[in-house]
């Protein structure tokens, strides 16, 4: 072993590979391993984390009243999903088809809202369906209710929240399946005497499913931590595992309890991943 | 040998990081070395309390610079002051329990009144206090009352008790606090039992109670609860009297009510941190604070309860006759102060409060 082949071979490499995973280490690895450390911690009685060994903290996520919130996170999340893919697969397939100019500009609709901050914009949801807020005050003009309606501080209004949130999420990699679709394919199908229904549900939606797959982990993942929205447009009454977990940082003030949440949020993170890797999922579609 | 070096290799690209993060460290303290007086206040307030122009005012005429930064919550502020080193906060402003566990964790230090001449405007039912006795670690600042807020263009029933908020016929009309002591406390009071209840068999009937609520509730705020009450989104609320005291400026319809089995209160205080480094500028700081005129401006700007009733009285009948903006004084001496408890009670109101809001 010489010097020369140092230089030629390992140098190179720990420079270049060496500051990413000094950062991975430091800023990914080790917290999160705090965050596990820290979730069989206990607190003594001036709520400080103390380096004693307990499983209670996991004990008391098993409650039948945090197994509900999860239940409800997760039927929040599906419900996200399942508008998201409604609403951003024609959306998608409009940009995918369309002229590069108008492409551009339907790219822009999508983008631009999100170079605001998200709480403002929630905020600004939150004034708009407020019984004084302009919806109310225009179908009370044109007449179609008499009094206003109470839209605000429901499951509902946190779905539409989350959904207007992680809609960007949905579409992008919706859009990336769509375009890649072959046209040739389309061609042969119809050639072959498949009229538009049939050639939507046996060629171009299982030829695209990848990017309903990939949009779905990116929508239903955050939606479960996203606690600001449900804070805001559920107004307490529809909180997500996030909304657990603040609290737990927060008000509540036991920290080891809510890192032993966060372990839980990360593990059905991972099941979700995986399934999404066993149903021949690509994980570069995910960004990662 | 290869991998000798690499270890090396890497161990100092760790080392460096840890030098820029020195590095950096160092330049901030040399900047604030530059400044006029050479003094930089690091002052740790809550939110929507301490107005920017009555420090800007401080900082002209001490020469002392002041770096305000803002928390939402108590146990926030311990966290972040726990975690930063020794002299990133010089002032806080704990609320009333707080300061007890400040003391307790050895947080803060004691603080000299002879440096405070304007500790005289402190009225004497706000020195004393139970959870600092003879005020060694903290001078009062504001405070408030957990009153009930009734838009009465909409509700003319008779409200005077925190019991009638739990009445099922005000489904869906209610904004509370989203605080689970505050909440819970209120239902304890409703029964008759202590704010700070802690006989687990009292504790289940009190859950029996919160759940009550459920359907009443219709917004669990915080921040703006006025909001809520300005907009005609809620008709009843329970929360913080200032922010009563901001809807009925907005909405006259919106009055307070005290309850009458007597209140939730809070004092937020003025408190040094043991890791101060500019202890005299934060005597001189509190001072200030504690100066008739400029509590003057910082009531016309958030009309708490205020413990400097030199400044409550030169605000003139207005604001002193206001029940909400000066809540009464027998008012104040039924009200109850949140105490800290031990943990295995807060993981059963913790249970209450979750079943309450899944």
């Amino acid at each position: 072993m010489t010097k020369h082949n140092f230089r030629s071979n390992t140098l190179p490499s720990v420079i270049m590979v060496g500051p990413v995973v000094l950062w991975l280490v430091f800023f990914i690895a080790i917290p999160l391993l705090y965050v596990a450390v820290m979730s069989f911690c206990s607190i003594d009685e001036s709520y400080n984390i103390v380096f004693r060994f307990t499983t209670v903290n996991y004990k008391r996520l098993c409650d039948i009243n945090y197994v509900q919130i999860y239940g409800q996170s997760i039927l929040i999340a599906v419900l996200t999903t399942i508008v998201c893919i409604l609403l951003a697969y024609p959306f998608s397939f409009l940009i995918a088809r369309t002229t590069s100019k108008s492409k551009a500009f339907l790219y822009m609709l999508v983008i631009i809202p999100f170079w605001t901050n998200s709480l403002i914009r929630i905020y600004g949801w939150r004034t708009f369906l407020g019984t004084s807020g302009w919806l109310n005050m225009l179908l009370m003009k044109i007449g179609l209710v008499d009094s206003p309606v109470n839209m605000l501080f429901k499951r509902g209004t946190t779905v539409l929240g989350m959904v207007y949130c992680l809609f960007p999420y949905m579409v992008l990699p919706l859009y990336t399946a769509i375009e890649k679709l072959d046209k040739s394919l389309l061609e042969a199908s119809s050639d072959l005497g498949a009229k538009g229904p049939q050639t939507f549900f046996r060629v171009i939606l299982p030829l695209t499913s990848s990017g309903i797959f990939s949009g779905s982990i990116m929508v239903f993942i955050p939606t479960l931590g996203y606690f600001f929205v449900s804070d805001i447009l559920g107004g307490g009454n529809s909180d997500v595992i996030g909304n657990l977990i603040e609290r737990q940082f927060q008000s509540g003030n036991n920290w080891p309890l809510g890192a032993a949440l966060s372990i839980i949020l990360i593990v059905i993170t991972l099941l979700l991943v995986k399934l999404y890797q066993k149903c021949g999922g690509d994980m570069e579609s995910l960004g990662v | 040998m290869k991998k000798i070096i690499a270890l090396l290799l890497s161990s100092v690209m760790a080392l460096s990081f840890t030098a820029c993060g020195g590095g950096t460290a160092g330049e901030g303290g040399s900047e604030s070395a530059a400044a006029p007086t050479g003094e930089t206040l690091n002052v740790f307030v809550w939110t929507e309390y301490v107005p920017q122009s009555v420090v800007d005012k401080f900082t002209e005429e001490t020469g002392i610079k002041v770096n305000l930064s803002t928390y939402s919550s108590n146990e926030d502020m311990l966290a972040k002051v726990k975690a930063e080193s020794d002299g990133a906060f010089d002032i806080i402003q704990p609320s009333d329990y707080m300061v007890e566990q400040c003391i307790n964790q050895g947080i803060i230090q004691e603080i000299d009144l002879s440096k405070i001449p304007n500790f005289s405007n402190i009225g004497d039912a706000y020195k004393n206090p139970s959870y600092d006795p003879g005020n060694k670690y903290s001078v009062p600042y504001l405070g408030g009352v957990g009153g009930i807020a009734v838009n009465r263009a909409q509700i003319t029933d008779d409200i005077d008790s925190y019991a009638d908020l739990f009445d099922p016929k005000y489904e869906g009309q209610l904004v509370v606090l989203d605080d689970f002591r505050a909440v819970i406390g209120i239902a304890a009071k409703s029964l008759g039992y202590d704010f700070n209840e802690t006989d687990p068999e009292k504790l289940a009937e009190i859950k029996e109670q919160v759940l009550k609520l459920k359907n009443n509730i219709k917004l669990y705020d915080s921040d703006s609860p006025k909001s809520a009450l300005i907009s005609g989104e809620c008709n009843l609320a329970f929360c913080w009297s200032a922010e009563i005291a901001l809807a009925n400026a907005e909405n006259p319809d919106v009055e307070i009510v005290f309850p009458e089995e007597g209140p939730y209160l809070f004092f937020d205080n003025w408190c040094i941190t043991s890791g101060s480094q500019h202890v005299d500028a934060a005597h001189k700081f509190i001072d200030y604070m504690s100066r008739p005129d400029v509590m003057q401006e910082v009531l016309a700007e958030f009309p708490y309860l205020c413990a400097n009733t030199a400044a409550v009285e030169a605000m003139g009948e207005e604001y002193s006759a206001n029940p909400a903006k000066n809540p009464p004084a027998d008012v104040i001496a039924k009200g109850s102060y949140v105490k800290n408890l031990d943990t295995d009670t807060i993981a059963t109101y913790d249970e209450i409060w979750t079943e309450l809001k899944k």
